[in-house]
């Protein structure tokens, strides 16, 4: 284990290594913020993993501690000068006066706290985190009675409800409604205060996932009423999940905050559920690197897919339109001949086939026509692209890339220990061997294979 | 573990709750002023429209859970392209030759595949004329004629209809058998692809529906020394509705397919091996739900003047509330949740006009509480699960 | 005083009456088999004992106390474990990890210490694990070795049956309820079973309840045998009185047309 030890530490330095050499060179802001949001929406997804993949538990409201963690903080760290100015027309006096990390420190003595934005930072972003970890506790109640969609369902209402309340008169005198709150202090939300969080998030939820408790929750995802038999509280844990998976979604929520500087009502709503829900789909229910990669997947379509949604004359949409319908056809007939189904082509697969085919003719007999060369622009590229990745990914690898398994330096180097070594084989043969093993029972044992 | 509940409790709790809340209700009505009877006749008429909209929608999301037990996420986004069906027949018509023997095409085709296959028409003769009939006729009609709101309904809800058996035969098909929280997920990324795919290709912004025609032209009558505001949509909703639970009633009950639905309602397993074509029920189930939250569209389309690609969203939400207030898999249940739903909002905003902004929340709140304590809703049966 | 004792109980489902007036004292050490026709409520029974249903009359003792109304996992760590007719393993879990979880429960440390790997935490993890080890010995070396790491659905049947029965005695129980231990075994296989179920008592000290079809099993090792039929107790004693028991040949056979 040393040496895993040793591996891991090694990476990690070589990361920061890597991110230093990145910070210094030029042109690689974008890459950078591209780096932040992966850290940021990360942690989120590593939270979420812990409800829907390894206990089990499909939950829809996320977005809904995410969006406690960044009003909280918001409030908290909102410097003095922006809690005054005519703009926050809603906002409460109360809330403006009171709800002022600065001022209770100072009010403490903790001066010197209060003079460090990152150390203020450290203390706003656990408050989040309880909060949103309060409401944890009230969304994960229903999953002692309800199961499946149904659950689901009602962790997708209170999620909506959290994302509407910010709207109201009444909530807004903490939220200054619409308008939202601006002026957060940046820290937070800057390549090395990610980094390190998500960092710290990776080894907190590793080292649960691989406890006793992490077990426990795998046994309740696995079958419910077994893990009660066997002793484990299913509500204890089921809300202890939920509470610890809401903590690390209102930081993240509080670190998404500080990355934009503002929060309004439209910044935490489904659609960053869904986010998530493609990200730990595609990456692998269960799995703490398959979130991270999902999660980079994600971010790297969102920051980078931008090109799909300039103007482009029309024809290039003709013929990107056909190279995906032969490309799907190719695809559908690579698959079922790959999985043995038979017919290799369907009618249906016919189908696609014949418009891609239809579509590259047109848009090559016809690329000089008024009419295709006029350009068009479609929006919304990137979200429809993650709602055909996470279907297809339902329909053909539920299980993701990683499905449940955990990077592990075992993987590369170690030793396998769930194959049989030619040594424990062979012992095993011996047993199973009446004529090798006189002690047996006539007729030999039943596990012959490995 | 069973949750060991006796059924009438939950009844007697949900009694009581109504009861108290009608007393409520009554003392708040009480104390109201000017809250007249003609106020009561207004908002009547508005809730029965609203309810029988929700109703329309309701009943899709109840016969496709009752069929696959799957929540139709994207069911809100057939009702709005059921609006933009509508609202596209309605304005580009009459369209050029060309444009109209292409949509001929796409459309008539689309729409002979599917209903050849959900009905059964496999006699050549048959189809043939049908075909002629449905070609002919659809290219007359965008050819020569401006449409007018009944045509563009009729023509809406077939295309619709075809849209919602082509969304189940691309997502949900290749997804039977598997876990119901996958379901859910991939109805949900259908709903966020046919939002998007709206807005990229009707545009994001609102726009304007107007029917210009009687249906718009605002009316009123006289009770005692109040004026009663209404449009003639405001009958039509109601009506048609009616007419449309008719016929949805006739064929459920009496033709063979229809009990060939309630049979793989029940058990899909063995209604297969009665020799239900479970495919193409289930394909049948979608475009009954898709006819009928396109006509709903349509009409809330025309009763609030406007659409846009996201309008489906809240709709939606709420339908479905109403499906599980009525008890999910059960039609009348959704007939009856919808109107309680649409008398529910339209009377609590009229009587607490300060709550108007937590309309949607209740919604949510409505939804939640039900699941919790009374998931069967009404009129369904019980679903704790047994071990 | 007996380690379990069940007085009087009585449990409907709507209009059926699946338990009816069965009482039975089981002492500390016994092997018990509870034999009947399917249908006759022996699962059901298990299900009463062990929390997953509430008796609607009558009263469950065990260890001198009452535990009516507890819960599956409370009724767990008072020292009462069962296996499953069907089978209800972790599936795409390992074997280890099967047999680990049962001990969760008697886990001290909070999930905060598990995280931060306090010492005693650690302890506590290289205790359960030579736990398991030692549970799993019962049935050989066949299980422990490379077969620790295997998820259970590779495993064979009757290797999962194994597993079954370790992880029930892997929860500190002192009780097991035993439901059909060989179902599905051949011979070779259920003679083995029963060697180890009689090993389960005499080296590992647990008290044993067996729902069993097989009569050759329940013969050879019971210290007593109750019957049950249509939710009633018809007979209870030595198995070869049991066995000629009239009443019992009816309920099994039925009875012969005069």
């Amino acid at each position: 284990m040393m040496r895993n030890n040793l591996l891991t530490l090694a990476s990690v330095g070589l990361a920061i290594l890597a991110l230093y050499l990145l910070t210094t060179s030029e042109g690689s802001s974008g890459l950078l913020s591209a780096l932040t949001l992966i850290f940021i929406w990360g942690i989120a997804a590593v939270s979420l993993n812990l409800i829907n993949g390894q206990l089990g538990i499909l939950s829809l409201g996320h977005h809904g501690f995410m969006l406690i963690g960044g009003y909280v903080t918001a409030l908290l760290m909102l410097p003095a000068k922006e809690r005054r100015p005519f703009r926050t027309r809603l906002l409460s006096d109360w809330a403006r006066d009171h709800l002022d990390l600065d001022k209770w420190l100072r009010g403490l003595g903790l001066d010197f706290i209060a003079n460090s934005v990152d150390l203020k930072f450290i203390i706003a972003l656990f408050i989040a985190g309880l909060a949103a970890a309060l409401l944890g506790l009230l969304v994960g109640a229903p999953s002692l009675r309800l199961k499946g969609d149904y659950l689901a369902i009602v962790t997708f209402g209170m999620g909506e409800i959290l994302r509407l309340l910010p709207n109201t008169r009444e909530v807004a005198a903490f939220t200054n409604g619409p308008l939202g709150l601006k002026g957060i202090p940046g820290n937070a939300g800057t390549i090395w205060w990610t980094f390190f969080a998500l960092l710290f998030v990776l080894w907190f939820f590793s080292r649960l996932k691989f406890s006793s408790y992490g077990r426990a929750f795998e046994g309740i995802r696995e079958d419910e009423i077994a893990a009660e038999a066997m002793g484990v509280n299913l509500a204890y844990h089921k809300i202890l999940a939920f509470t610890i998976s809401a903590f690390f979604a209102g930081v993240s929520g509080g670190l998404y905050a500080s990355y934009l500087q503002s929060v309004d009502t439209q910044t935490f709503n489904f659609f960053v559920t869904f986010f998530l829900l493609v990200a730990i789909s595609l990456g692998g229910l269960g799995s703490i690197t398959g979130a991270m990669i999902g999660t980079a997947v994600v971010v790297l379509v969102r920051v980078y897919g931008g090109f799909l949604e300039m103007p482009y004359p029309a024809w290039v949409s003709y013929l990107s339109g056909a190279l995906i319908m032969l490309s799907a056809f190719a695809f559908s007939a690579y698959i079922r001949k790959a999985r043995r189904l038979r017919p290799i082509i369907e009618t249906k697969h016919y189908i696609f086939g014949a418009i891609g085919l239809a579509l590259l003719l047109v848009a090559i007999i016809f690329h000089n026509e008024p009419w295709m060369t006029q350009t068009v622009q479609f929006f919304g590229m990137r979200k429809m692209l993650l709602a055909v990745i996470l279907i297809l990914i339902m329909i053909y690898r539920r299980e993701g890339i990683m499905g449940r398994a955990e990077f592990s330096w075992k993987m590369i180097f170690g030793p396998r220990e769930d194959i049989p070594t030619d040594e424990q084989r062979k012992q095993d043969a011996w047993l199973s061997n009446p004529e090798l093993n006189p002690g047996l029972e006539e007729g030999g044992d039943d596990n012959a294979s490995a | 573990m069973t949750a060991s509940k006796n059924p009438s409790r939950s009844t007697i709790i949900t009694l009581l709750v109504g009861a108290v809340l009608v007393v409520l209700l009554g003392m708040r009505i009480a104390s109201l002023e000017n809250y007249t009877f003609a106020r009561i006749v207004q908002d009547f008429l508005n809730a029965l429209t609203l309810g029988s909209l929700y109703a329309l929608i309701a009943l899709g999301y109840t016969m496709v859970y009752g069929i696959i037990r799957l929540i139709n996420f994207a069911h809100g986004e057939i009702f709005m392209l059921g609006a933009y069906f509508a609202f596209y027949a309605m304005t580009l018509t009459p369209l050029n030759w060309a444009a109209s023997l292409l949509v001929t095409i796409i459309l008539g085709g689309a729409v002979l595949l599917v209903l050849r296959s959900l009905f059964n028409l496999e006699e050549p003769k048959r189809t043939f004329v049908l075909a002629l009939l449905i070609f002919a006729g659809t290219f007359f009609l965008l050819t020569f004629r401006k449409l007018g709101w009944i045509e563009a309904l009729a023509l809406s809800m077939l295309a619709t209809g075809a849209a919602g058996v082509l969304l189940e035969a691309v997502a949900y098909r290749p997804l039977r058998g598997a876990p119901r929280e996958s379901m859910l997920i991939t109805a949900i990324a259908a709903s966020f692809f046919l939002q998007n795919l709206g807005q990229l290709l009707f545009g994001a912004r609102v726009r304007g529906f107007n029917a210009e025609t009687i249906l718009n032209k605002s009316q009123t009558f006289q009770i005692g020394q109040e004026t009663v505001y209404f449009t003639g949509i405001l009958i039509v909703v109601p009506l048609v509705t009616a007419l449309l639970l008719f016929v949805l009633n006739l064929f459920v009950t009496r033709t063979r397919l229809g009990k060939a639905m309630r049979a793989t309602a029940q058990d899909a397993e063995v209604a297969q091996m009665m020799g239900v074509n479970v495919n193409q029920v289930i394909a049948l189930t979608f475009f009954i739900g898709s006819i009928l939250a396109a006509a709903a569209g349509v009409m809330y389309a025309i009763r609030f003047g406007q659409i846009h690609p996201l309008m489906g969203l809240m709709p939606g939400i709420k339908a479905f509330t109403a499906a599980v207030i009525g008890g999910i898999g059960s039609l009348p249940g959704a007939v009856l949740g919808g109107l309680l739903l649409g008398f529910i909002e339209i009377y609590v905003v009229s009587l607490f006009p300060t709550l108007s902004a937590y309309r949607d929340v209740f919604a949510f709140v409505l939804l939640i509480l039900i699941l919790l304590f009374r998931p069967s809703g009404l009129i369904g049966e019980d679903l704790t699960e047994k071990v | 005083m007996p380690l379990l004792e069940l007085r009087n109980l009585y449990k409907a489902f709507g209009g059926l009456q699946a338990i009816s007036n069965v009482s039975l004292t089981v002492e500390e050490g016994e092997i018990i088999s509870i034999i009947g026709p399917n249908g006759a409520g022996k699962s059901t029974l298990f299900n009463l004992i062990t929390g997953v249903y509430r008796p609607d009359r009558g009263d469950i003792i065990f260890e001198g106390e009452r535990i009516n109304g507890l819960t599956p996992d409370q009724v767990t760590k008072k020292g009462i474990a069962r296996t499953f007719q069907n089978l209800r393993l972790f599936t795409h879990l390992t074997v280890l990890e099967n047999i680990l979880i049962p001990q969760h429960h008697r886990l001290k440390s909070s999930w905060l210490a598990a995280v931060l790997r306090t010492p005693a935490y650690r302890r506590q993890e290289e205790e359960m694990r030579k736990i398991a080890l030692e549970k799993l010995s019962f049935f050989g070396p066949r299980l422990m070795s490379f077969r620790l790491h295997q998820p259970v659905y590779v495993l064979s049947y009757a290797n999962r049956r194994r597993t079954e029965m370790a992880r029930a005695m892997a929860t500190g129980a002192k009780l097991l309820l035993l439901d059909e231990p060989s179902a599905g075994m051949n011979p070779k296989e259920t003679k083995e079973i029963t060697q180890i179920i009689r090993r389960f008592r005499d080296e590992g000290g647990y008290t044993i309840v067996l729902v069993e079809h097989k009569m050759n099993l329940v013969g050879e090792i019971s210290d007593r045998v109750v019957v049950l039929d249509y939710g009633e107790k018809i007979a209870e004693g030595d198995y070869k009185d049991v066995v000629n028991d009239p009443k019992v040949i009816e309920a099994y056979l039925g009875r012969r047309e005069e």
